[in-house]
């Protein structure tokens, strides 16, 4: 058996029996579109504490729980072997620090966790909690993605 | 008999060249009795600091990163600019007084950043864009100075810029002065206030025009092209066109360039990415005000494709 055959046998094992939500195999394409679904749910709550739209609590709590399904399975989304390739915008930190890496996506899933926790009812609650969440978005980009062109 | 007397016109002629390009490139400064009756406000000066970004380029960087948090007021140096002019090295401009610039007058600073003449009398590339900073009150300039002298002081000079011919001929900046370094504003003449105080913050302290305006082959910029986009100075890709007919900024509304500024996400929620992370972080310390006008200003720019 190839090495690489054993790989994604160990992985589809791995996977079946740790999360049974990612079964794909297809890592760079699941991680990217779990990112623009994350990014689709950050923009009402955006435009909320823009103004730009009347808050809604429920829609909060909606996008929230979308960050935190992907919160919870981002992390598997990157395992050795998908550093390149259709047009990733992963950074090579990823894997030279993925300790880095990992304490990043904590820092966010734990602000997520706790702006759940917060249950948010108005738009200053609001933005009291989505601060930290955003600013995880930030830091971990900053240090983990590289731009495209 | 005719030749050597030619040859004695041409000599006198050559002479006569030398000495008015010597002239014509000699470095022109302010004197201290022209400085206005200002007392220097070190909380003004704070926030000229982050509206210029000057931790960008002078915080020293920790461990080959750039630095964040409070590091960002340690001003050493040391930033390294692989330009195709060659490399620049980014100077101590901590309130050191042997290394940095602890030991310097209010005029010498106010030559620096609105003359490029350094206070021994030399021209400073236009790396350091003075040519941005010759726009900015110049009371900004004093106050800015009263500010830098409230951080901690780092020992070590930076070694020298290492730039290929002609470029490393100093002087040659005087003649390059003469054609670049314009105080005039860029597009206004008359405004309405939030548009000319946000005229201030991005054509002088902010200098925005210095990566996303195009330049010629002299490296000055295309006044005509103002922050039309221009390729990246620090390698591949392009510096986006931020005019209100820019490919990715035409969409957006005034306040969402001031959310933007402020929280350094688009209105798709994307996040701000490159060389622009630093600059947001630095507009995310002005006030609500200056980004407003920021914003302001970049909407009522002429659109340009």
């Amino acid at each position: 058996m190839s090495y690489l055959k054993t790989r994604s046998l160990i992985a589809t094992v791995a996977l079946t029996f740790t999360s049974p939500l990612i079964a794909g195999d297809d890592p760079l394409h699941e991680r990217h579109e779990l990112m623009e679904g994350v990014g689709d749910a950050a923009k009402p709550i955006g435009q909320m504490l823009k103004g730009e739209q009347d808050f809604d609590a429920a829609v909060v709590m909606t996008s929230l729980k979308t960050f935190d399904e992907a919160a919870a399975q981002f992390g598997e989304l990157f395992p050795p072997g998908s550093e390149t390739g259709e047009g990733t915008e992963a950074a090579p930190a990823i894997w030279e620090d993925r300790a880095g890496f990992d304490k990043a996506l904590a820092t966010w899933s734990d602000a997520v966790d706790a702006a759940i926790a917060a249950n948010p009812q108005t738009v200053e609650e609001t933005k009291t909690v989505a601060g930290p969440v955003f600013n995880a978005c930030k830091g971990c980009h900053d240090d983990y993605r590289i731009e495209d062109e | 008999m005719l030749i050597s007397r030619l040859l004695r016109v041409l000599a006198v002629l050559f002479a006569v060249i030398m000495v008015a390009a010597w002239w014509m490139t000699r470095p022109q400064t302010i004197a201290a009795t022209d400085l206005p009756d200002h007392q220097p406000d070190p909380a003004g000066g704070e926030r000229v600091f982050w509206a210029g970004g000057c931790a960008s380029c002078h915080a020293s960087p920790v461990n080959g990163k750039r630095a964040k948090g409070d590091d960002k007021l340690l001003l050493g140096g040391g930033l390294e600019l692989d330009t195709p002019y060659g490399v620049f090295r980014v100077p101590n401009i901590s309130p050191h007084v042997d290394d940095g610039i602890g030991g310097w007058t209010s005029v010498d600073f106010v030559n620096a950043m609105q003359r490029g003449v350094s206070p021994d009398g030399r021209h400073y590339y236009p790396s350091f864009p003075y040519t941005s900073y010759a726009r900015m009150p110049v009371e900004d300039v004093m106050d800015l100075k009263a500010f830098l002298d409230t951080l901690p002081p780092v020992s070590g000079r930076i070694e020298a810029h290492s730039l290929g011919f002609p470029w490393s001929v100093r002087r040659g900046i005087g003649a390059w002065k003469r054609r670049y370094l314009v105080e005039e504003p860029m597009t206004f003449g008359v405004s309405p206030t939030l548009v000319e105080r946000g005229r201030l913050l991005v054509e002088g302290a902010g200098h925005c025009g210095e990566c996303h305006t195009p330049r010629d082959r002299f490296g000055g910029m295309l006044r005509e092209r103002w922050l039309a986009g221009a390729p990246n100075p620090e390698g591949k890709g392009r510096v986006p066109n931020i005019t209100p007919g820019g490919e990715n900024i035409s969409e957006w509304s005034a306040a969402d360039i001031a959310y933007y500024l402020e929280s350094g996400f688009t209105p798709e929620f994307d996040t701000v990415g490159g060389s622009m992370v630093a600059v947001q972080e630095n507009m995310a310390k002005l006030s609500a005000e200056d980004r407003a006008a920021i914003a302001a200003y970049l909407r009522a720019l002429p659109v340009l494709d």
